[in-house]
């Protein structure tokens, strides 16, 4: 509990990662409103005429079906959230799982196996695998989120197997097993606690991996299927701003924009506070 | 009485960032005198290494604060200098010899390139001198081979034929006063008396005096003509070693006496 | 000797695994191209002679084999949907993704060096902190922004209009300098800001080691201490982003900046190749790619003995 104290006076202390909490609370709380109903609803209606001038109708005016892009970039909030936690999420769990496994039976064939799973994922090109899983999974909306966990999760994996070995060999570790303690509940109540600072780290920067990956993967035609993204609307203005209209352009990236700095800063501030060594250099 | 080739007043060490901390030196003053070799001994964690690396301007400002009144250096006062100034000190008027010969090379060049470069910084001597100058200085240090050596990587090399690697280094430019860190401490003990012996021989030979950094109080009664005792980052001691052995004045001293007594029995 | 064969082994697996996700993603789940070659109301016996013929009837086990035999005997077919032999399609657009690549590829990584060095001097002042800085903002804006941003204010005539939209009619010196700016500028923006922090990193660790403050004790230079040795002692790590940066960058980044610009390299015939599911080339690329990480491991172990003494 101290030491949890202390970490968080360190991250009141840095300035920069207190910006970026702010803004990612703020998208947060966007997102809430889009998913209670009060934020963003009006996006898909196709009412106004094409590409009309910021106004009181629309605030950022609109594309070329008419539709509101204010309207668009607010309810995009909430995919990037469900994007950005879906993946976070699942590949920081399947690294932590996979990697302490492999940590604790470190140097063993359920080592290499694992290492040789993370090896093999990362030497296939990236776009290339979440392509190919979007086509096995057709039409299917969540292919995308598959193929980010599926790939994400190696660096968290490697992380946690190292600190894993680290921390086996510690004095608490060997007399858990000393009385005669389960590898298993080890591993759950003694082990994978003590990595904690990996995965939130891991899972911030997860996070923004996957919204940024979820633009390159919507203007592929493989991202998301239904609904809007930013990626949608950058995919959407490519055709625009050749034809002189930036409204759609400027509102995605900026939205996106912002979240990503605000978002990099927190992680840049968590990494920081728990790792003081390359700052006490 | 020798006059003093350094004299520090008054040289306190803190970190930058928690200045409420005990100072790892605090307010640190002692003379070396010219020819002499001065002991400076403490337990372990006394502050020993950052008194040393204060002196030689080491220490970074972005992690450490260094304050003294005076760390004068013959003529020159050390604290003003511009960071090309000292960098033309160091090395040639004040070198210092470190703790740790395993990591204190620089484990991708040749040993004698890294002696070449301190002939060439501080001489100016080109590609041929510079070499036959460190051939004939590591066959100074005792080398039986100095051609292979010169050709070695640290990491070819015993522990104690790096540390006589980084002696030739520090002695090259037969330097007014040198801060040998526990030279000996990782090495086994007969490689120990060989490397001392050597530096403290080369010493007397160019004149230089040594500020010999030690927990071995053995070594301080065999090659130091006085001692410094430091404790909890402050000199607590200076003596004469023979006052010292006799008549240790300081809780400090009588521990470290004890531990000696204990490490023979 | 024993060294390299375990070296070898691990490259086997290595490839036997990724040929065998690559295999069970792209081939096996991936489209079925059947309706796309029979003509309308084809009968169920040509349906079946198709299906025969692209090998569809067969076990998992027997395809996978003859797909390894096929990419070892580099028997590499022609594609599905041109009909053009493979081996040409990939002589035609390798060497266009290559100097598509190359320079963005190689200027990112010098930059970043650059930057990070220049960081590590200053660690702790203003222009570190403006470095990073920098660093944050080109990794929080993403690729596409970048690519469309830079092609709005280079060609077209809403920004300076330098350089052409689309395309890669490349034919001598002055035309690929015209075709390759826009993306190359893409690729260092949208690199740099990883490849600095990356780096910086690495130096910043270097320069915390003992060694340093011997050549420090020794009076060299901060720049003499950066160039020599900093910079010698990270180009282990240095060869390592480099080396195996380069078959991602060259599949991944192609495959945005050609569909982007509409070049006809690497990357574009083989995002066509899985939205057609056109196997054959496929195959080829995916292998090629395995076979490439293991050039690349076994090339960048020789770099590592050239560069490190302590690595014999
Ligand atoms: N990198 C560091 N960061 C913070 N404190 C440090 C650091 N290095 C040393 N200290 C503190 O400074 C004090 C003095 O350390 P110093 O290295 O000078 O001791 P020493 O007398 O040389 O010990 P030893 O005989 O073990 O070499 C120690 O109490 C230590 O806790
Ligand atoms: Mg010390």
């Amino acid at each position: 509990m101290g030491s949890d104290l202390r970490l968080w006076g360190q991250l009141r202390a840095d300035k920069a990662g207190m910006a970026g909490l702010l803004v990612v609370a703020a998208y947060f709380l966007l997102a809430v409103g889009v998913w209670a109903g009060m934020l963003g609803q009006d996006w898909s209606s196709a009412g106004g005429d094409r590409w009309a001038s910021p106004g009181a109708e629309a605030w950022f005016g609109t594309n070329l079906l008419g539709q509101d892009i204010f309207q668009r970039s607010i309810y995009s909030v909430r995919t990037a959230f469900e994007i950005g936690l879906v993946v976070s999420v699942l590949s920081t769990l399947l690294g932590a799982i996979l990697g302490a496994v492999a940590g604790w039976y470190g140097k063993t064939w359920v080592d290499g196996s694992v290492l040789w799973l993370a090896g093999v994922l990362d030497s296939i090109p990236f776009y290339l695998f979440v392509a190919a899983v979007a086509f096995a999974l057709q039409g299917k909306p969540w292919a995308m989120h598959v193929a980010m966990v599926a790939t994400f999760w190696t660096g968290t994996g490697r992380l946690v197997r190292a600190e894993v070995m680290k921390i086996k060999s510690r004095e608490f570790i060997l007399s858990a097993r000393a009385i005669g303690l389960p590898d298993l509940v080890i591993l759950a109540r003694h082990v994978l606690p003590n990595t904690g600072h990996i995965l939130l780290i891991q899972a911030s920067i997860v996070f923004v991996a996957a919204i940024k990956t979820e633009v390159i993967l919507s203007f592929l035609g493989l991202g998301v299927q239904d609904g809007v993204s930013w990626g949608l609307m950058l995919a959407e203005s490519t055709q625009e701003v050749l034809a002189g209209h930036f409204n759609n352009f400027i509102a995605a990236s900026a939205m996106l924009f912002v979240l990503l700095m605000g978002f990099n800063q927190l992680s840049d501030a968590l990494q920081d506070a728990f790792d003081p060594r390359e700052a006490a250099l | 009485m020798n006059p003093a080739v350094l004299t520090v007043r008054n040289l306190s060490v803190q970190t930058a960032s928690g200045p409420g901390q005990r100072p790892a030196a605090d307010h640190v003053s002692f003379e070396l005198r010219q020819g002499e070799v001065l002991a400076l001994v403490g337990e372990s964690g006394c502050g020993k290494t950052k008194t040393a690396e204060a002196i030689m301007g080491l220490l970074s400002p972005d992690r450490w604060k260094v304050t003294a009144d005076e760390i004068r250096l013959e003529g020159t006062e050390l604290t003003r200098l511009t960071p090309r100034e000292a960098g033309r000190i160091r090395g040639s008027e004040i070198s210092m010899v470190f703790q740790e010969p395993l990591t204190a090379l620089d484990p991708v060049f040749t040993c004698g390139y890294q002696l070449c470069s301190v002939f060439r910084r501080h001489r100016g001597m080109g590609r041929r001198e510079s070499r036959e100058s460190s051939l004939a200085m590591f066959g100074r240090v005792g080398f039986s081979d100095p051609e292979r050596t010169f050709n070695s990587y640290p990491h070819q090399l015993s522990g104690g034929m790096r540390q006589r690697v980084m002696i030739a280094m520090a002695m090259a430019c037969r330097p007014a006063v040198l801060i040998a860190d526990e030279p000996t401490t990782a090495l086994d003990v007969t490689t120990q008396a060989q490397v001392l012996a050597q530096l403290v021989e080369l010493g007397r030979a160019y004149g230089t005096a040594i500020l010999l950094i030690t927990h071995d109080l053995g070594v301080v009664a065999q090659y130091a003509n006085r001692a410094l005792v430091m404790s909890g980052g402050k000199i607590v001691e200076n003596a004469r070693v023979d006052e010292l052995f006799d008549r240790p004045r300081h809780p400090a001293t009588v521990t470290l006496l004890s531990h000696a007594a204990g490490a023979v029995n | 000797m024993n060294f390299a064969l375990r070296k070898l082994a691990h490259g086997g697996l290595l490839i036997l695994g990724v040929t065998l996700i690559s295999f069970s993603l792209m081939v096996w789940f991936g489209p079925d191209q059947t309706y796309s070659l029979v003509g309308k109301n084809a009968s169920a016996e040509q349906i079946a002679e198709i299906r025969k013929q692209l090998g569809y009837d067969q076990p998992f086990i027997e395809r996978y084999v003859s797909y390894l035999t096929d990419l070892f005997t580099l028997n590499l077919g022609a594609s599905n949907s041109s009909g053009e032999a493979v081996s040409n399609i990939l002589k035609k657009t390798i060497p266009v993704t290559i100097q598509l690549m190359i320079p963005g590829f190689i200027l990112g990584n010098l930059l970043g060096i650059a930057l990070g060095l220049l960081a590590t001097y200053r660690k702790g002042r203003w222009i570190d902190r403006l470095i990073n800085g920098f660093s944050v903002t080109s990794m929080s804006i993403s690729f596409l922004v970048v690519i469309i941003f830079l092609q709005v204010f280079l060609c077209t005539p809403y920004g300076l209009n330098l350089f052409p939209v689309r395309g890669w009619q490349v034919t001598g010196l002055s035309s690929y300098l015209l075709y390759v700016t826009v993306p190359t500028l893409s690729l260092v923006f949208i690199t740099v800001g990883y490849n600095t922090r990356f780096y910086r990193a690495v130096f910043v660790e270097e320069a915390g080691k003992d060694h340093i403050r011997t050549a420090r004790a020794f009076g060299a230079s901060p720049a003499s201490i950066l160039w020599r040795h900093v910079l010698k002692n990270s180009l282990v790590p240095i060869t390592t982003r480099f080396m195996f940066s380069i078959p991602l960058i060259v599949v991944s980044g192609s495959l945005l900046i050609e569909s982007y610009f509409g070049i006809p390299g690497i990357g574009k015939v083989t995002f066509d190749a899985i939205t057609n599911g056109d196997q054959p080339v496929l195959k080829a690329v995916v292998g090629l790619t395995a076979v490439a990480f293991i050039f690349i491991q076994v090339l960048t172990d020789m770099i590592y003995k050239l560069i490190d003494p302590r690595i014999a």
